[in-house]
């Protein structure tokens, strides 16, 4: 049993503080995605539960053990580092064995766990190069052949494909998550890009400046974002925001116009609050050409400013209340700047925020 | 037409420009050295002759069965056992100063701590006194430690001389090795102490070799301190006793060019091995921030 | 005992790895070096010890300002550096642009330039005592034959030809300092932005003037500062070369430190001008590390 515990946890560099008492629960096997921009701390969170950084202050502990003390080796974790880190003067067979001839395993014991391990990422046949002359894909690999080999407790993965272009890490983010679900080991994945975060994640972990903003599963984090970070963060294009006020039992944007507050936040919200109604660019079409025709909506009257087409959609920058917003019309119909449509926003869908706090009002 | 004719020719002159300048500044370079190792080779008599004899007639071994005492012909000057000490007193300090080094090389590579850069710059500035300087106090000091005219003597200067610059190199080599290696190797089982030696140490080695040879060819050419911290075969080592033959009453040329041949063969050798690391450790650990 | 000591005190490890440097060099330097302040301030002969506890204050630095046989090597000294150091940066960058041009054989030609980094200076002194000889030495010899010149001219005798004998040598032994280091540099320069300078209409003179030159000079820096910890290498030189003649014509402030302390076993004065080259060195190497620095923050880490 594997589970990681953080309680507390801080960071600090001299009086810079990084991490600022982190609480985190990690069950058994599960895959725990930390994500959020570079300088938020992610990475430090990792590496103090990998023990290559002092915890300041707080308790890690792996398997029910505070491990605070405790030096990378006796942790029984392993690491897939974002450059790698395979060592260049070892071939791929000893790369992948190392950890074991430290441990002091016997040579047949080695062997054959190399070869399970070699088998499972398809580097059999890659057994006897040098890292040197692998592909970073195939780098890739052998950084996870070496953290399988000597089945921890958990994973740690530290941005593990940052160093790939786009194609090669779709294709190595399906064997991440392959990897998982045969050896179903606890995995801390640490990442910057949504994507991976959503694909990947039985829990996502947003993390900010040191704090975490939201723990949820993909789907909880993307349709209730706790905070206008979360909601700008999680998702691409990025949810739009619109500076408004409750009046009159609606939604008064800066210009003066009205939306209705959508039925599910009513009980919410107060007359007067300053919000920020949130709403995804999937979820505001012209009409004909969205998501969801059903359901409580508004029509605004919008003209098109820019327009990407991206085959199968287009991308429609537009301007609502003065602020541009990004909206998507679905469909393989071109549009023109210029052109005046009208547009359905979903109104189920939207979310409100507190303008003072940027929290949403159904968690204040 | 006319004008691809012409840059055509003007092309292939200043081919031809290139090539005469390289040639004339290899000339320069090589020619010195050379001349002193070819006379090495040729008798005194010859070397002496007026007019010049610019081809050398014969080619002799004389000159080094004089200097070490085989042939008939011998000399005063004990060259074998200046070899001999110059080559203990060459390599105990260099092993001394890369061990010395290699500790303070990696601190500055991998650790943060206070004062880091003003450590940093104060060793090289100690680094940069003067060795006749240094060679008065020393000179005291060692008189009353009883430590003039041996090797130990000289081989504590020389870790001293080496240290300096033997950190700056490995501090380079070792910085040019991602950290993220050694942290991989912890996670993976090792002590901080064992990933040093299993990880980090085999791929600094080419590096330490380097900085190994450049604290050899210090000591083993060393003059200022050693001329005056040793006074006899016990410790004069070969750069000083070069100087043995000016003290003579005429100078033996070709005596003393054989004896540059001894005093250059090591030093070429050691170099030539790892020349390649030798220019990639001065940058590295000059630019490499 | 050192591993209790780094676990539980994680922060002192690096001050344990330096200590083994930090005692060498406090007992073969610092120590030393405080000694030869004190010396300086007593009018120690070697002849007479008991003079070593007699103290007086600055006045061997006092006689050392208005004796003129000490400012003339001094200032020899300073323009002998000039002069040198100027020439080998100049014929090093031309050197290492040369190469640079060159497309075949760089790298043997590069083993070749180390040829002479790997003399010691006393053999480089001897080499050119030998070439520069006015009777049986090369030069001279070729000369003759050429029909150049009839007499033999006197390279080490006379005064002025015996200076730029000797600065022909240092400049001979460290010009490849330079040449190498700048070498390295041009071969570790990104081509980006040279084809940008030559796309924004620079010349081949501007691109090196803007472009190449910036980029070389912490290459430069590094060289000049490697050059600083050894200039008084030429020590050697000049003691096998002329030994300080004619008639100290070539005397340079480190000879004349080991004439006064060792000849003349005026020890206490021999201090004082001891004391005065290792501060010229000190600020010599840490005006050049400094520069270092700085070229090396604006270059951004470049590679």
């Amino acid at each position: 049993m594997a589970e990681i515990t953080l309680e507390k946890v801080v960071k600090k560099y001299g009086a810079v503080g990084v991490v600022h008492g982190i609480d985190l629960a990690i069950a058994h096997q599960e895959f725990v995605v930390l994500v959020g921009p570079s300088g938020c701390g992610k990475s430090t969170t990792l590496r103090m539960i990998a023990g290559l950084e002092d915890i300041t202050g707080g308790l890690v502990k792996i398997g029910g053990t505070v491990v605070n003390d405790l030096p990378p080796r006796k942790r029984n974790i392993s690491m897939v580092f974002q450059n790698y880190a395979l060592y260049p003067h070892m071939d791929v067979r000893a790369n992948l064995g190392f950890g074991l001839k430290i441990a002091g395993q016997s040579p047949a014991e080695i062997t054959k766990r190399v070869s399970e391990a070699a088998e499972i990422l398809g580097l059999t046949p890659l057994l006897d190069r040098t890292p040197a002359e692998l592909s970073g894909g195939q780098r890739q690999r052998v950084a996870m052949g070496r953290a399988i080999v000597r089945n921890p407790d958990a994973f740690l993965f530290d941005e593990p494909l940052s160093n790939l272009d786009a194609k090669l890490r779709g294709q190595m983010r399906a064997e991440i998550k392959k990897l998982h679900q045969t050896v179903k080991t606890t995995v801390v994945y640490v990442t910057h890009d949504q994507v991976e975060a959503m694909t990947l994640a039985d829990r996502i972990v947003v993390m900010r400046d040191g704090h975490i903003e939201q723990v949820g599963t993909p789907m909880e984090v993307f349709n209730h974002p706790l905070t206008t970070f979360v909601a700008t963060f999680i998702g691409s294009p990025p949810m739009n925001l619109l500076p408004a006020t409750i009046t009159g039992g609606a939604v008064q944007l800066s210009d003066g116009s009205t939306v209705p507050v959508p039925d599910r936040l009513r009980g919410f919200v107060t007359e007067g609050m300053k919000v920020q109604l949130g709403i995804r660019p999937d979820d505001i079409s012209p009409i004909g050409h969205g998501l969801s025709q059903d359901g409580p909506g508004a029509e605004l009257r919008l003209t098109v400013a820019l327009a990407e087409p991206l085959g199968m959609e287009s991308l429609i920058y537009t301007h609502i209340a003065g602020q541009e917003v990004q909206a998507k019309l679905y469909g393989p119909r071109i549009v023109q700047p210029g052109e005046t449509l009208d547009f359905r926003l979903a109104l189920d869908r939207a979310h409100l925020f507190d303008a003072a706090t940027g929290r949403s009002v159904r968690a204040a | 037409m006319s004008a691809t004719v012409e840059s055509q020719g003007s092309k292939r002159l200043k081919a031809i420009g290139l090539w005469l300048a390289t040639f004339l500044l290899m000339l320069v370079m090589c020619v010195p050295g050379l001349w002193v190792m070819l006379s090495g080779f040729r008798p005194n008599r010859e070397i002496l002759a007026k007019p010049p004899i610019w081809v050398p007639q014969e080619l002799t071994l004389d000159n080094f069965g004089k200097i070490f005492g085989w042939g008939a012909e011998q000399i005063a000057i004990p060259v074998p056992a200046y070899f001999t000490n110059s080559l203990i007193i060459a390599l105990t300090s260099t092993l001394i100063a890369l061990g010395v080094g290699m500790a303070g090389g990696y601190a500055f590579a991998r650790f943060r701590f206070r004062a880091k850069g003003a450590l940093f710059l104060g060793l090289m500035l100690f680094r940069t006194v003067p060795g006749i300087a240094l060679s008065l106090p020393i000179f005291m000091i060692w008189s009353r430690l009883g430590l003039i005219d041996t090797k130990l003597g000289l081989i504590i200067v020389y870790v001293s001389l080496n240290v300096p610059f033997t950190i700056w190199l490995i501090d380079g080599f070792f910085r040019q090795i991602p950290l993220s290696l050694s942290e991989a190797a912890q996670v993976d089982g090792c002590t901080r102490w064992q990933a040093f030696w299993k990880i980090e140490f085999p791929l600094a080695r080419s590096g330490i070799a380097s900085a190994g040879v450049f604290a050899f060819l210090t000591s083993w050419n060393e003059f200022a301190l050693a001329s005056q911290l040793t006074r006899s075969t016990d410790s004069k080592t070969l750069p000083v006793g070069l100087l043995d033959f000016t003290a003579q009453f005429t100078i033996d040329w070709a005596g003393m060019c054989a004896m540059a041949v001894i005093i250059i063969i090591p030093a070429l050798i050691l170099t030539f091995i790892v020349q390649k690391h030798l220019i990639a450790g001065l940058t590295f650990g000059g630019v490499k921030g | 005992m050192i591993k209790a000591f780094t676990t539980r005190r994680p922060e002192m490890t690096p001050f344990l790895l330096l200590a083994p440097a930090m005692i060498i060099m406090l007992f073969v330097v610092a120590v030393p070096l405080v000694f030869s302040l004190w010396t300086s301030m007593t009018p120690y002969q070697l002849t007479k010890p008991q003079t070593i506890h007699s103290f007086i204050g600055f006045r061997n630095y006092a006689r050392l300002l208005t004796d003129s046989a000490f400012w003339i090597p001094f200032g020899r000294t300073v323009l002998f550096l000039t002069i040198a150091l100027n020439v080998e940066f100049a014929l090093g960058l031309g050197i290492a642009l040369l190469i640079n041009k060159i497309t075949w054989g760089q790298r043997g030609l590069r083993t070749i330039m180390m040829f002479p980094m790997m003399f010691s200076p006393i053999l480089v002194g001897f080499q050119f005592k030998f070439i520069f000889n006015d009777n049986i030495g090369i030069l001279n010899n070729a000369l003759q034959s050429l029909g150049l010149t009839d007499q033999a001219i006197p390279w080490l005798v006379d005064g002025k030809l015996a200076m730029f004998s000797i600065i022909f040598a240092e400049v001979w032994m460290s010009t490849s300092v330079f040449a190498i280091l700048l070498l390295a540099g041009l071969f570790a320069m990104p081509r980006d932005p040279l084809e940008a300078a030559r796309v924004d209409g620079c010349n081949a003179f501007q691109v090196f003037r803007h472009i190449t030159l910036p980029f070389l000079m912490p290459f430069a820096y590094i060289a000049m500062t490697i050059r600083s910890l050894d200039v008084a290498r030429a020590y050697d030189i000049v003691k096998v070369m002329t030994g300080g003649g004619p008639a100290g014509r070539t005397e340079l402030l480190w000879t004349l430190i080991a004439r006064t302390g060792y000849e003349n076993s005026k020890m206490g004065m021999a201090n004082a001008m001891a004391f005065v080259s290792t501060i010229l060195s000190i600020l010599f190497t840490y005006y050049f590390y400094r520069k270092l620095l700085a070229a090396r923050r604006f270059m951004g880490g470049v590679q």
